[in-house]
């Protein structure tokens, strides 16, 4: 049974042996990670179980930094192709904030989409000629297409996808997870982090993943595309395993040494400490290696995905760390922002991410694993109707748009071949059901069997939340 | 005297840590102590200080409120608070039962106690000045060696605690010295202490450590945190910035033991210090080392905004321990301060000359700025300031000496009087004109127009509309694209002059005319332009806007629909009198908004000005423009008239009676000295000469972020919810109403601010220093929130101390050496840090003090001591970042370096906001976006890779060996007895030494048999490798270094 702390984080300097009495536990109760826990700072825990029964065990998000184009990609809108070219309308706009790039423009003409749509699968979504194959996994996704935002620029938006909000400082989504649900995991960090190799676009920040004000081992780990996957996890030149085994062999007859002078937790957090980073260098290799997939593997993520660090293969990674039981796998996919050349940019980002995250969702499935996974692929927020600059025949762009976009996801709890919201026909505001970065944030939670309301830490006196003191579960989401 | 408060202690743990210790009612409960903090965590969120969110219009943080209304005194059962807390009715139970806090049962009993005694009122016992509380007296005592063990050990009898034995002292002098210097004592240093007879050892090696140079270095790191303090701006584009000097201000003025109240004076206020010194400014610096922004499409005000909130924000975290944040967008929900008062207490800090966004063309220091040049350039600055002062008086004496000469050229027949070249014109000027088709010059006896626009022949106006213009054809603009002009890339001590024929359709709040610029923020505006802003005609040279630059405005809005003729003049002065604007060729009138320009206007820039647009700033949209003109020297009245009637000085100089008198003289006389008089001309380019130097050499100056005050206050609002576009109402500078009243006699200034705070008897600035400075020693505070001292943070362990100590520290005027000189050589603090299984049981936070506190060392202190074991450290003090092994493997890999970079301490590490030094992070440094005062410590498996595989700490490890291997050859026992005690400060046991003998003789044999692993693991890192040490000994060695690095003893504070 998963644990789950709502109060504070683990106490000091306690044995595991104390840990365990006091709470009247026994071993399967706490995590490895709570013994890791015995250096912070004094602080008790309530431990709990999980609020409600979960829906999914694990989440994979792939962020499509940048923020895609709803209206070329998932929201069909013919009313905008009627009327290309024309001015937006006034009472449409309703002298709602523009980005300082297109607030001084002196028109606004709007831009119907340069693609074809066509309706898939049994719920009938309408979809890009953009996304082939995504268009094919079409039942088994929940599209939102009313989501919005507060934050008109990248960095406080992403910001706010992935802490709850616009400025630094506070926790990632994947650090309160790994905060409120410790670990399932001896091999593997719990909050793996992957951004496509040399994507350019808007440039992305470490505090992303970071653990703001939560202990920092917390924080998400960035698996690198190179020789290390995780920070100086290879041996150094000239250190082959048996070396290295005999090297911490013998570190651990130094600390059991002094383990006979001194009742001391913190020797046996450390001894811990060396046989998880041990184990991390046996076991992270052997699940970025992907010469053992089979041939059908690559022919479905598509030949990128041999190609270290390319999209594809970070999708083929995050189904690997998935069945290793990584808690929070968070892809980035920059290169998503287009304010100008929007038809051939769509059309090669759609080329990049489109044939693996289908993949991605049908091997899930394949193995079963669909059902206790939430797959989630959206960036921060959505882009305007009308052009950005000069529009001429074959080209335009798009400026940033909080108001309304689209999102899916897919995986346990959601409920698939939906789609949820509806923008107006100009794809500027929300007719119905909008549902805010908080809100999604709390049906994720909600889906891993956390409340959001109780998953708090205090700190500098007050409760925070990944939701602030916003946010509701979607119901309409859920299956 | 007796100890008073012994008793609450136990219940305080029970409080804070369920479950942890029992909780027990003590006999006299204190309001402050014992109440509050149940309140306040349990109701204050509904019936607290913030009014929004009070329900049943109930605030119980009020004595009025509390006492008569809900609780009767000594009446539990007439008490309508304690009748709540206990109702059994769901609908009537308080807090409700839908929430998700609630009251234990010891709470509740607490409460019905509190009341039952009378319910006692007492304020919050940070928000009073500390007490002079006397220092206890414990009967034979042979403990204590000064006041601060007398107050720990008061308490332990009654808590059936003893205090702990002295550490030994090999490892007393280890703790010490990372304590102080941040590095681990050398064996030198701790035979001197083992072998000391005098008794006195240790204190000369206090006094020793204080002294250090290592000293600043150790406490800057913690002020660092503090101060947010990056080397890169932070957000998304995190361009690096230049604020290192300040970083070694702090490690000097630590160093040199500022008194803590100058050295936060300083930081907040040195600017408006008396005679203030450069380095008293420099110190300002502290302000601006929040993250700033400049991603594209930003909104200006919502950024500077956010500036001077984290400005506020880490004042009141920084030095009075208050989460004033919360307060920004509604009252305190804990604490008692309204939402008012955090933007009363924002306006100190609202009050500088800033942009919201920095330049992402070009290097300009977002303003305000100092200039840090030394006291040789000021002089040569200075004298060049004074040249031109000269040569400027010199050419106004030589204006009003030219009259004779003026005569002779006025007498002469009108047909001479036309222009003719003087030989001073340069050949290239020449040739630029030529090309130029002169017969459409209405100014064909002036030089120096470099090029013009007519929209006449169909091929200039770009994509935009042609319409009838003021002569011929005009262009109407889109607003969206600008038209080009391959010239203009003037300098700030260039003249220059534009003119042009405009006509607007509407008012325009905002509009660009034309520029010279690569863009709007995204440049901080530098280069020249001309705007319509809300109506009225502005031109600007700008460095970088606001700060840095001069711009003149018109106080009359122009008129709409109708052709006006503009000309903007200037003359090279870098002065807001030497820019000029004409309104139908007459000077308008002009305000200056802005006069201080002390830097290039042309960074990057090329030859183009761009006509009715600007990226991402509005554009003259609809706007219509005519006769487009650029001349590379200042146009005199008359011209300027020509332009606009085309007959002014064709008539002036054709008027037979022009010699006479009145202002058609004297326009003349104008136009003939700056056209004709070449003695005039010739001074005029000795000006423009030492002003081309002076623009030189200013270029060169390194430029800091500071405060400065500006002259005028700028208006600060209360934002609704926070939001920079919810202005309500306007408030003055303020400090919050329950802390001491602000000075009379103080100005309503950061610096009257900066006297306020550090008031000898002010509640919390010491106490939070002291605190601060406890924990250091001690691995805790004694206030265990050193972030919140109010109703949310925790009590301190040991309040009478801390007041003690605070009240100490301001008597021996805030000096910061001499409190941890009485904190670490105190018996309390000499104590071990290992506890017994039933102290350890009894008291596991150690909130008694009846041991040490063992710790893992910061990042900084794993990494130096890395350095400093192998001597390979490079004790440099200040200067650039560095940039070590690790950043090249960061989220933003930069160039490491090759040299002794790789080698200063970690406090000198290039940080950059976005992707920091990833074996800091590791290691639980602190991120650096916002001021934190105390770090997370963890033990994470990606520390021991970091510290087993990195080459940073492989290379320390060999060259250790390398080392010790040479200075023992051929006894590898010597070897590991002092490599052990090198790492660890004292001698390894029996086993421990046989175990690593025998670890030693493995690898060797390992390496032996694979003599090229040997060879690779001694190429790790950039120190070349001692050739004469055998490569196996030497490899095995590292092996035993490496595991001794990651030894436990190695990497803790014990």
């Amino acid at each position: 049974m998963h644990t789950l702390c709502t109060g504070y984080d683990a106490p000091a300097a306690f044995s595991r042996r104390q840990l365990l009495n006091r709470f009247g536990m026994g071993l399967g109760g706490l995590a490895l990670a709570d013994m890791l826990d015995t250096d912070t700072t004094a602080q008790s825990r309530v431990v709990e179980r999980l609020h409600h029964v979960p829906s999914v065990k694990r989440v994979i998000f792939l962020f499509q930094s940048g923020a895609p184009s709803q209206m070329d990609l998932f929201d069909y809108k013919p009313l905008l192709n009627e009327k290309h070219g024309t001015q937006l309308p006034a009472e449409i706009r309703k002298g709602q904030r523009l980005t300082s790039m297109t607030g001084s423009q002196s028109s606004f003409p709007l831009v119907g989409s340069p693609f074809k749509f066509q309706q898939h699968g049994e719920s009938g979504a309408w979809i890009s000629e953009s996304l082939p194959h995504t268009a094919k996994i079409a039942d088994d996704l929940c599209f939102i297409h009313s989501m919005h935002t507060e934050a008109i620029n990248h960095g406080p938006a992403v910001t706010f996808v992935q802490t709850g909000s616009q400025f630094p400082g506070r926790p990632s989504m994947g650090a309160w997870l790994s905060y409120g649900l410790g670990s399932e995991n001896r091999d593997f960090p719990e909050f793996v982090v992957m951004v496509t190799k040399d994507k350019g676009g808007q440039p992305l920040v470490a505090r992303l993943w970071g653990s703001g004000f939560l202990p920092s081992r917390h924080q998400g780990v960035r698996f690198r595309s190179g020789k290390d996957p995780v920070l100086y996890l290879e041996n150094p030149a000239g250190i082959d395993l048996v070396s290295r085994r005999d090297a911490l062999d013998t570190l651990q007859q130094l600390h059991k040494l002094q383990l006979q002078t001194a009742l001391d937790p913190h020797l046996q957090t450390r001894i811990a400490q060396y046989e998880l980073a041990y184990r991390m260098q046996m076991s992270i290799p052997g699940a970025t290696d992907l010469s053992d997939e089979p041939e059908y593997i690559f022919r479905d993520y598509g030949e990128d995905a041999r190609q270290p660090g390319t999209y594809a293969a970070n999708c083929l990674l995050a189904r690997r760390l998935a069945e290793r039981g990584v808690r929070f796998i968070q892809l980035y996919h920059p290169g998503w922002d287009h304010h100008r050349n929007l038809p051939q940019s769509v059309a090669r980002q759609c080329r990049e991410t489109d044939r693996a995250s289908a993949a991605l969702v049908r091997d899930l499935k394949q193995r079963g694993m669909l059902q206790d996974t939430l797959v989630i692929w959206g960036g921060e927020f959505g882009r305007t109707n009308y052009c950005q600059g000069k529009l001429s025949e074959a080209n335009f762009g798009r400026d940033h748009h909080p108001r309304c976009f689209t999102i899916w996801m897919a995986g346990g709890g959601v409920r698939r071949a939906t789609s949820y919201g509806r923008t107006d026909p100009y794809c500027y505001n929300i007719d119905e059901s909008p549902v805010h970065i908080h809100d999604l944030q709390a049906t994720i939670l909600h889906l891993l069997g956390i409340d959001h309301e109780q998953l708090t830490y205090k700190f500098q006196g007050r409760r925070y939340r990944l939701t602030d003191v916003h946010g509701k579960v979607v119901s309409g989401l859920l299956a | 005297m007796a100890i008073r408060h012994g008793f609450w202690i136990g219940l305080f743990i029970g409080l804070t840590c369920p479950g942890v210790v029992r909780a027990e009612i003590p006999a006299e409960i204190d309001y402050s102590l014992h109440i509050k903090p149940i309140l306040s965590d349990r109701c204050y969120k509904c019936h607290g200080p913030d009014a929004a969110q009070r329900r049943a219009d109930l605030r119980l943080d009020q004595e009025k409120e509390v006492l008569g209304r809900v609780i009767t005194a000594g009446e539990v059962q007439e008490s309508e608070l304690f009748r709540r807390i206990t109702a059994t009715n769901p609908d009537e139970r308080m807090p409700p039962i839908t929430d998700t806090l609630s009251l234990t049962a010891a709470e509740i009993e607490l409460i019905r106690h509190w009341i039952d005694q009378g319910a006692p009122w007492s304020d919050h016992w940070s928000f009073r000045p500390p007490r002079d509380f006397p220092v206890p007296e414990v009967d034979n005592d042979r403990w204590s060696r000064n006041p601060i063990d007398r107050f720990v050990l008061s308490r332990l009898p009654g808590e059936g605690l003893h205090p702990s034995p002295e550490a030994s002292r090999e490892q007393l002098l280890r703790r010490v010295t990372f304590d102080l210097t941040g590095l681990p004592p050398s064996l030198n240093e701790l035979d001197t202490v083992l072998e000391d007879p005098t008794g006195h050892g240790y204190e000369q090696a206090v006094e020793r450590l204080l002294q250090s140079p290592r000293f600043g270095e150790r406490m800057a790191s913690i002020w660092l945190d503090i101060a947010r303090y990056a080397d890169t701006y932070g957000y998304q584009v995190d361009k690096d910035r230049f604020v290192w000097p300040w970083r070694d201000w702090v490690i000097e003025a630590l160093n040199q033991n500022l008194p803590y109240d100058e050295f936060v004076t300083w930081q907040l206020a040195g600017d408006l210090l008396p005679d203030a010194s450069d380095r008293q400014i420099l110190a300002t610096t502290f302000n601006r080392l929040h993250p700033q922004k400049t991603e594209g499409g930003s909104v200006e005000e919502e950024f500077r905004i956010e500036y001077v909130a984290d400005r506020t924000q880490t004042f009141a975290a920084a030095l009075l321990g208050l989460t004033f944040e919360c307060a920004r967008c509604h009252d305190h929900k804990f604490d008692p301060f309204t939402q008012r008062e955090y933007y009363q207490l924002s306006a100190f800090f609202d009050n500088i000359d800033e942009a919201g966004l920095y330049a992402y063309h070009g290097k300009s220091i977002p303003t305000p700025t100092l200039l840090l040049i030394d006291q040789t350039v000021k002089e040569k600055a200075a004298d060049i300031e004074q040249r031109i002062t000269f040569a400027e008086e010199k050419l106004q004496a030589v204006a009003a000496n030219r009259s004779t000469a003026f005569q002779e050229w006025i007498s002469l027949p009108a047909e001479q009087r036309a222009f003719t070249r003087p030989d001073n014109q340069s050949q290239e000027a020449e040739s630029t004109e030529e090309k130029l088709d002169t017969s459409d010059y209405q100014l064909p006896n002036s030089p120096g127009c470099i090029a013009y626009l007519s929209f006449e022949d169909g091929n200039e106006q770009g994509t935009h509309q042609l319409v009838p213009g003021k002569q011929g054809q005009a262009v109407r603009l889109n607003g969206d694209e600008g038209i080009r002009m391959k010239v203009g890339n003037f300098r700030r001590f260039e003249p220059f002059s534009v003119a042009l024929w405009i006509n607007t359709p509407d008012e325009k709040s905002r509009a660009v005319i034309f520029h010279r610029s690569r863009g709007w923020t995204d440049a901080g505006s530098q280069g020249y332009q001309l705007l319509i802003e809300e109506g009225r005609l502005s031109a600007s040279l700008i460095h970088f806007w606001p700060g840095n630059a001069i711009r003149v405005r018109t106080p009359a809005k122009i008129q709409t629909d109708q052709w006006l003729h503009v000309a903007v003049t200037y003359d090279g002065s870098s002065r807001a009198d030497g820019l000029s604007i004409f309104v139908n060729g007459r000077r308008a009138l002009t305000e200056v908004v802005r006069n201080n320009l002390h830097k290039n206007i042309t960074d990057g820039g090329t030859d183009q000005i761009l006509i009715g647009a600007r990226k991402r700033d509005r554009g003259f949209s609809q706007g219509l423009v005519d006769e487009f003109r650029v001349f590379d020297r200042q146009l005199s009245g008359l011209e300027v008239a020509q332009l606009y009637d085309g007959d002014s000085l064709t008539s002036a100089l054709q008027d037979t009676e022009a010699d006479s008198s009145g202002q058609l003289r004297e326009d003349l006389y104008r136009y003939y000295l700056a056209t004709r008089d070449r003695k005039y001309l010739e001074q005029l380019a000795t000006v423009q000469q030492l002003r081309e130097q002076r623009s030189k050499l200013c270029d060169e100056f390194p430029e800091i972020m500071v405060m400065r005050e500006l002259a005028q206050s700028r208006p600060t609002y209360v934002l609704k919810r926070g939001a920079y576009d919810a202005r309500t109402d306007q408030v003055q500078p303020g400090t919050p109403g329950v802390l001491p009243a602000f000075p009379n006699d103080q100005p309503r200034n950061r610096l009257g601010l900066a006297r306020w705070l550090t008031d000898p008897a002010h509640p919390l600035t010491a106490r939070v220093a002291v605190n601060r400075l406890w924990q250091m020693c001690f691995g805790q505070p004694l206030t265990r929130t050193p972030e919140d001292f109010g109703s949310q943070g925790e009590l301190p362990t040991h309040p009478q101390l801390l007041d003690w100590l605070s009240r100490y520290f301001v008597d021996h005027d805030w000096d910061v050496k001499q409190l941890l000189r009485l904190i670490v050589t105190s018996t309390t603090y000499r104590q071990t840090s290992s506890a017994s299984p039933e102290l350890f049981e009894q008291d596991p936070d150690n909130r008694l003090l009846a041991r040490q506190w063992a710790h893992s060392l910061p990042a900084e202190m794993i990494r130096d001591s890395a350095l400093v074991v192998s001597e390979l450290i490079v004790e440099q003090i200040g200067g650039q970042p560095t940039r070590p092994y690790e950043l090249e493997v960061s989220f933003k890999p930069v160039d490491r370096e090759k040299g002794p970079g790789l080698f200063r301490r970690s406090v000198y590490t290039y940080w950059k906001r976005t992707g920091p030094a990833p074996v800091m992070m590791v290691l639980d440094a602190s991120k650096r976006d916002v001021c934190r005062v105390r770090r997370e410590r963890t033990a994470s498996p990606l520390q021991a890779l970091v510290l087993l595989n990195g080459p940073q700490f492989v290379e320390s490890a060999r060259v250790l060996s390398e080392r010790l291997l040479r200075k023992h050859p051929e006894n590898m026992g010597q070897v590991i007895e002092d490599m052990f005690r090198t790492l660890t400060s004292r001698r390894p046991s029996a086993s421990e030494h046989k175990t690593l003998h025998v670890f030693y003789e493995r690898q060797r044999a390992r390496f032996t048999n694979n003599p090229d692993r040997a060879g690779e693991l001694l190429c790790v890192g950039d120190t070349p490798t001692n050739a004469e040490l055998p490569k196996e000994q030497l490899a095995a060695m590292t092996m035993v270094a490496n595991i001794l690095m990651n030894f436990d003893e190695s990497v803790m504070k014990r």
